[in-house]
């Protein structure tokens, strides 16, 4: 017992370094200062109130047309050309020379020099009434044109992965602003008390680039943070109790951690206690939900085969029909990342012939079930289904070093590409803006990514320009200082 | 000889702008001297006339500074001439009357100055009215002209005679009959008014330019008129409002509520036909261009694509606050409870955190009958008997009854629902009748019955007597086979 106490006390002491010394100087001394002065201005309690069980809504601007969104994230970013953006164009200058006006002033990823013009790979017809253009890539989702909005006119800051998914999902392409979820949840609440407002599945095996940052909550109180779940397995690891603990004990232990977390919050005053006392409560929770919703042996054997999938497994086709069951148990946002999207040519695996054949074969079934699904639940009306990745690919084949590419491949490219959204609110069967008849600049209602943010924002009924949060002594938003409402797009 | 000052130089401005803070000082200064001048003269305080003399001197200088600085200011440009003028003369009225009053009231002066005690009062007297007319245009050369009034309440508003209270024009009105509609007058104007008055109108000309009437647009401002009449690639407003938002010379500045694509197609498609301004949409040319435009000009129709309007009519309705009692109630039952969107007290309310709620709770939304607009109780515990209550919900639009036990006979109950345009009714015992029931409902736009006990053939047959309604039935073995075969098969047959 005493060698025990001894080891606490020395593993204490080990803790305490110097460094520790000066940042508690440094922090503490000036905290002292600081809180006497911050605490006249402003409400410095303002969104401290807050526990999981009870993530309060705000009363939003416009009645929300859309209650919940799934977004479905192609990180890597598959080719528009090859998918749903015509250009017969291509075809003709397929392997001569890029124009000069496109490589003036432009710079790429891994184009040097003077790359050729790869045409389209995919072979392109129109679907449904509203005669949407989509290539035999995706022969599933062409049975649901009708439900889609296209946005052919996209366009972003940013050509590398990471800060275009940030610009994407938070606003900025640099760290520490909450994702379009976290601002969901902050505005609308989260509903079901059991299961977290914002929960994220992840496929292909890797993370988005970007790491958690594109689904974190920035400086918003880290309650609102997406939180991963994991698709096979446990879906939220150590959630489950270990053996011979049972579910009371599990509790009192809880009780006790949050009793003194409590206290401790009514020393220091930090609203991220509060936030890990409802993250506690939440997981007490979840350890029944979660199992529960995540289990989808209990669906019908049809269901299961209109996404293509098996019950244990961890694909992007189960990602979806869990996506489908969690906002049918209406959770707010759910974000989909499927990896392995970047057809850059270099092999067999990141090519725009076979490669993302490959890709969209695995994602094509799930999406268009998904959308189906949801339909015929009565929930693609209130529920957003936004489809798209960071950026676009060149209407050029890659040339990295100067080089002939093994494979047909495509650089990254920012000033066009494609997404879709449905349901929640936006128009049925509709396409919005053009690109050049090479597929290279948008040329009529182009949309930048923050205008996209400000259409979603305006479709759960907010208003980008007034739904701010305070932090570091201005109101932030998620569009920061940009961003127009597509109203064109908005049924 | 020159003054380097005098002119629009960087230091110039830079004491020129000194002037709102130097102007405030000789009004404070000579309203205290004619305060003290009162005081003393009725005998209420006890001060030296040095003491007058001295808050007079301070008052002078002030008012000196005050006219140099405004003077340095102007040459900035961009005032309302007329304005400024009388603004200064009043100004330099200010500065020279309490010299005046002081040289009278100076100990070393006011004796070599015959009938000085006589001037005095008049002096100081015009001085202080001098302040409060220089104010006020001074006020109205930075704020704008109505700036003091424009919230006048009534019956003040009338009594002074000063016009209604404009409504900020955010939304133009839609037009009953486009091809009839004076281009000019019920097209163009509007979205100027709506898009460019704000900054260019008679009190506030930026660049010179006034865009209220067709004549002043024609005169333009300085950078010449607003338009060249039949080519709008050449006119100075269209190309404004085309250069990117960025641009320092984008209209409406960067910020500002920007024109539409529409709008801009119909400004520049009103100056390519030679800029008329009598003539009527019909006596002009439609190209193919402007046509949605101008079709999204009429009534009840959107900007493009979808023709009818999305919005619900319930939206609209004005029904009074929700009694924060009842509304506290249904949240200890563990419903959710939150407001539809600001400025209206339409309420939602959801049963997914209380599966277990049911009949006999129903009673708790009674006292709420005008508010719930939405309200969710798929999987509960419900029957028949609650849908008798929720028919006295009469401004409910949206209503998930999915996964409970509800059938035909309770659905009988909801007819009377006039704004319900969603009902889910998946995994429900509902049958046919109930379908029929519900699809003679004007306002329903959407009706769910995947998984209850409606057949295939009453879809079909209520599809056709209501083509306007979405009945979704969805899949069973059978149609996702064909889902499945149909995704295959256009897969193949392009390999």
């Amino acid at each position: 017992m005493e060698k025990l106490l001894k080891e606490l006390q020395h593993a204490d002491l080990q803790r305490q370094t110097r460094r520790h010394f000066l940042q508690s100087c440094g922090f503490g001394l000036g905290a002292l200062g600081l809180g006497s002065l911050l605490s006249s201005c402003g409400d410095s309690t303002a969104g401290t109130d807050i526990s999981a069980e009870n993530i309060l809504a705000k009363i939003p601007q416009f009645a929300p047309k859309a209650k919940r969104v799934i977004y479905i994230h192609m990180a890597g970013a598959p080719s528009q050309l090859e998918l749903f953006d015509y250009k017969p164009e291509l075809v003709k200058y397929h392997g001569k020379d890029c124009p000069a006006e496109f490589l003036e002033g432009k710079k790429f990823a891994f184009i040097q020099g003077v790359p050729k013009m790869l045409g389209p790979q995919g072979k392109f017809a129109q679907y449904g009434q509203s005669g949407a253009w989509m290539s035999d890539y995706v022969p599933y989702l062409q049975t649901v044109a009708d439900e889609i909005t296209f946005v052919k006119s996209m366009h972003t800051d940013q050509f590398n992965h990471a800060p275009a998914q940030l610009l994407l999902h938070t606003g900025s392409a640099r760290l520490g602003r909450p994702s379009l979820g976290a601002w969901a949840v902050y505005g609308l609440g989260s509903e079901n008390k059991n299961l977290p407002g914002f929960i994220v599945l992840a496929s292909g095996g890797r993370q988005p680039d970007a790491g958690k940052s594109v689904y974190g909550s920035g400086f918003l109180p880290s309650v609102y943070q997406g939180v991963q779940c994991r698709t096979g397995g446990d879906p939220v690891l150590y959630v489950t109790d270990p053996s011979g603990m049972n579910r009371n004990m599990r509790k009192q232990t809880i009780e006790a951690i949050n009793e003194i977390n409590r206290q401790t919050y009514e020393d220091v005053q930090d609203p991220e206690i509060l936030t890990r006392i409802s993250q506690y409560e939440m997981a007490f929770r979840m350890q029944m939900s979660v199992p529960e919703v995540m289990d989808v042996s209990k669906e019908p054997q049809f269901i299961l085969d209109m996404y293509g999938v098996k019950p244990g497994e961890g694909t992007f086709a189960m990602n979806c029909l869990l996506a489908r069951k969690l906002v049918e148990n209406d959770v707010r946002f759910v974000q989909l990342f499927d990896w392995g999207w970047d057809g850059h040519g270099t092999s067999a695996g990141d090519n725009v012939e076979g490669g993302l054949r490959n890709k969209c074969q695995l994602s094509d079934k799930p999406i268009a079930a998904l959308i189906q699904d949801l339909k015929m639940r009565g929930l693609l009306e209130e529920t957003l289904i936004v489809w798209g990745a960071e950026f676009g690919r060149t209407p050029m084949q890659e040339n990295r070093n100067g080089l002939v590419m093994p494979y047909m491949g495509r650089d990254h490219h920012l000033d066009a590409f494609t997404m879709w959204m449905a349901g929640g609110g936006v128009k049925k069967g509709y396409s919005h803006g053009e690109t050049d008849e090479l597929g290279y600049y948008g040329v009529k209602d182009r949309v930048h990514v923050h205008d996209l943010q400000a259409t979603i924002l305006h479709l759960m009924g907010f208003d980008h320009e007034k739904f701010t949060y305070p932090f570091q002594g201005r109101n932030f938003r998620l569009t920061d200082t940009e961003g127009k409402v597509v109203k064109q797009v908005i049924a | 000889m020159i003054y380097p000052l005098l002119q629009a130089s960087g230091w110039a401005l830079f004491i020129g702008r000194f002037h709102p803070v130097l102007v405030h000082l000789p009004i404070g200064f000579l309203l205290v001297a004619a305060l003290l001048e009162i005081g003393r003269r009725t005998g209420k305080i006890n001060v030296s006339e040095s003491a007058v003399s001295f808050v007079l001197f301070w008052s002078a200088v002030g008012a000196t500074f005050a006219c140099i600085a405004g003077y340095l200011l102007s040459l900035g440009g961009g005032y309302d001439e007329e304005l400024l003028g009388d603004h200064m003369w009043q100004g330099i009225g200010v500065a020279v009357f309490a010299w005046i009053a002081w040289l009278l009231k100076s100990d070393w002066t006011a004796w070599r100055i015959p009938f000085g005690p006589k001037i005095y009062l008049p002096a100081l007297g015009l001085a202080t009215l001098l302040t409060f007319t220089a104010g006020h245009d001074g006020g109205s050369l930075t704020h704008g002209e109505d700036y003091l009034t424009q919230y006048t309440p009534e019956p003040f508003r009338s009594l002074a005679g000063i016009p209604p209270a404009k409504e900020q024009t955010t939304e133009i009105k839609p037009i009953a009959n486009v091809e009839q509609a004076v281009v000019y007058k019920d097209i163009v104007q509007p979205i100027l008014e709506q898009r460019c008055v704000q900054c260019h109108n008679e009190s506030k000309k930026k660049g010179d330019l006034r865009m209220d009437e067709l004549a002043l647009l024609v005169k333009g401002g300085e950078g010449g008129p607003a338009f060249v009449a039949g080519k709008s690639a050449e006119s100075d407003m269209i190309k404004r409002c085309l250069l990117p938002e960025s641009d320092d010379d984008h209209m409406p500045p960067k910020g500002k509520p920007q024109l539409s694509t529409e709008q801009i197609a119909l400004l520049s498609w009103w100056i390519d036909q030679g800029a008329p301004a009598d003539k009527k949409v019909s006596e002009l040319k439609v190209s193919d261009q402007v046509k949605p435009a101008l079709a999204s000009l009429g009534t009840g129709s959107s900007s493009s694509g979808s023709t009818k309007s999305s919005k619900s009519a319930v939206l609209s309705l004005k029904v009074p606050a929700a009694n924060e009692k009842d509304i506290e109630a249904l949240r200890k039952a563990g419903l959710i409870v939150n407001s539809l969107a600001q400025d209206q007290n339409l309420i939602e309310v959801s049963a997914v955190n209380a599966p277990n709620f049911d009949d006999k709770q129903m009673a708790l939304l009674a006292p709420l009958s005008e508010q719930i607009a939405w309200l969710k109780l798929g999987d509960t515990k419900i029957t028949d008997a609650a849908l008798k209550e929720i028919a006295k919900l009469k401004n409910l639009n949206k209503l998930h009854l999915e996964h409970t036990a509800v059938t035909d006979a309770g659905l009988a109950n909801l007819k009377n629902l006039a704004y319900l345009e969603y009902i889910n009714l998946v995994d429900t015992k509902v049958g046919d009748p109930g379908l029929k029931d519900v699809a003679s409902m004007k306002g329903l736009k959407s009706v769910y019955v995947w998984q209850s006990a409606v057949t295939d053939s009453a879809v079909s047959q209520v599809s056709k007597q209501h083509p306007d309604l979405l009945i979704v039935s969805g899949f069973n073995e059978a149609t996702v086979a064909q889902f499945l075969q149909a995704g295959d098969s256009t897969a193949q047959k392009k390999q």
